[in-house]
């Protein structure tokens, strides 16, 4: 089904860009050429790229097609010259061969290529902290020896942050400590694997229960959400064997019988409810509740069930909730805007900056006054008997 | 990840016909705005194989590449229109093969 796509869309653009190039009239060409760019958007939306589709018909489609058939209308230049002219040039027969040659060497070297382009890769791992560690102030996380969170305090989790695949040793430390020098309150080994992405919370009571990490690892595959959204439960309560959590409106049990330090990956649609944490075994007093709220589609939450000391150094249990998008759909908006504005800043503001270079380079060259043509060609049009005319004309004031 | 029906190759050997087109017009076509249409042709198909080999790696930095193409592709058409309208105030034409200021 989708090879045939690909075939006919394929052949729709080889076609309209074969068209393009025989065409006598320029008009006709960049009309061909405008369904040439419609066909690749279309392959764009086939390769899991959706804005650079809508980008490929709004800017090249749209913009910059209008903008060359807006000249050549300006310039009637529709065909060179009026007439029996050859459209092309003279060496015809030597580039095409060329070029066909050159098409078979670039097949065979796809084709026999080392590079394996049958299988789609993973991406690399997501990673974020989540601090519940009670008793501890603001912490400090390193992934083996760089910085994942800094200064976290007790119920936030950290951004989301790629992460290359492997093993890696996770410390966790005073916010300000030096790792090396001084005695981490966590360490702990995980391994981080590709396609997945991992909240990592560190639980447990300083003294008494030890602090350990649970790894929540879920999977980035994007294409089964619709209207619902993801939800991850931790429980981080070291005095409670088991728990449940119920939503409050229907009684319906969402998660039974979870262990302490256990995590547990659920679906839920999405819709305004209202939870509540029980022993398990017991309906009548909630250990902890949440309060009603929306949740929305497509969102990953993630609610970590731990003990706050209370300003009386008393523990009353609470549920973290932490939102955050579900990892982002590769290729859409949010995607390449995150990237734009992490690791391409300073491309996107010098592609800006030379988009408004082009825009005041347009201006001059097409300026009459401002551009340096015309009046180098009236110069040269004028010979200097016009200028001694006008000459005399001025003492003469 | 789904894996796609239609393999990468396929993608990339759409990509160097169309590229192969493009070249074949920036050098035989006479009229210099069906030149500038070939390169941009070219451009697309350049884009098109980023974006297969961006699906084939899941990297986000194919889709990037492409944004800034087609972001130096629209300076670049503003300023080579510009040109074009320049030359042909003083041509009177847009035949490339009339193109040479110091000949004459």
């Amino acid at each position: 089904m989708e090879l045939t796509l690909f075939l006919i869309v394929g052949a729709i653009a080889i076609v309209s860009a074969a068209m393009m190039l025989i065409s006598e009239n320029a008009v006709y060409s960049a009309l061909f050429l405008i369904l040439n760019f419609a066909c690749i958007a279309f392959l764009f939306l086939m390769l899991h790229a959706p804005f650079l589709a809508m980008v490929q018909i709004t800017v090249y489609a749209g913009a910059i097609m209008v903008l060359f058939l807006f000249v050549i209308m300006l310039l009637g230049a529709e065909r060179v010259v009026p007439g029996f002219q050859p459209r092309f040039r003279w060496f015809t027969p030597i580039v095409v061969v060329l070029a066909l040659v050159f098409l078979v060497i670039a097949s065979i070297a796809v084709i026999n290529g080392e590079v394996d382009t049958t299988e789609p890769r993973k991406s690399q791992p997501y990673v974020r902290v989540v601090h519940v560690l009670d008793g501890a102030g603001t912490l400090d996380f390193y992934l083996g020896d760089q910085r994942v969170a800094q200064g976290l305090a007790f119920g936030q989790a950290s951004e989301y942050l790629q992460w290359r695949d492997g093993e890696y040793q996770l410390t966790a430390v005073e916010a300000g400590q030096d790792p090396q020098g001084a005695t981490p309150l966590l360490d702990q080994m995980i391994a981080l694997e590709k396609g997945k992405s991992y909240s990592l919370t560190a639980v447990g009571r300083l003294g008494e229960a030890a602090p350990q990490l649970v790894t929540a690892a879920h999977t980035l595959d994007y294409s089964d959400q619709k209207d619902g959204l993801r939800a991850v439960v931790v429980n981080a309560l070291p005095d409670r064997l088991r728990v449940d959590l119920r939503d409050m409106d229907t009684n319906e049990t969402l998660v039974g019988a979870l262990r302490y330090g256990e995590t547990r990956e659920f679906q839920l649609s999405k819709g305004v409810r209202s939870l509540a944490l029980y022993p398990t075994g017991s309906q009548r007093t909630p250990i902890a509740e949440l309060p009603e709220q929306e949740l929305e589609a497509n969102t990953l939450v993630l609610w970590v069930f731990a003990e706050q000391r209370q300003p009386d150094n008393s523990f009353r249990d609470v549920i973290v909730n932490l939102r955050a998008d579900a990892t982002t759909t590769f290729g859409s908006p949010t995607h390449i805007g995150r990237l734009l504005l992490s690791n391409y800043v300073l491309p996107f503001q010098l592609v800006g900056l030379l988009l408004l270079v082009a825009m005041i380079g347009a201006i001059v060259l097409t300026h009459e006054a401002l551009g340096p043509r015309p009046r180098l060609v009236r110069r040269l049009a004028n010979p200097p008997a016009v200028v001694s005319q006008t000459a005399p004309t001025e003492p003469s004031k | 990840m789904g894996s796609s029906g239609v393999s990468i190759e396929l993608y990339v050997l759409l990509s160097a016909v169309l590229f192969i087109m493009g070249t074949i017009g920036v050098l035989l076509r006479r009229n210099a705005i069906l030149v500038f249409m070939s390169v941009e042709l070219m451009l697309n198909a350049a884009n098109l194989a980023l974006v297969a080999f961006a699906r084939q790696w899941a990297g986000g930095d194919g889709h990037l590449m492409v944004f800034f193409v087609m972001t130096v592709a629209a300076a670049e058409v503003a300023v080579g229109l510009a040109l074009i309208v320049a030359i042909f105030r003083t041509k009177k034409s847009i035949d490339i093969d009339n193109l040479h200021l110091f000949k004459e």
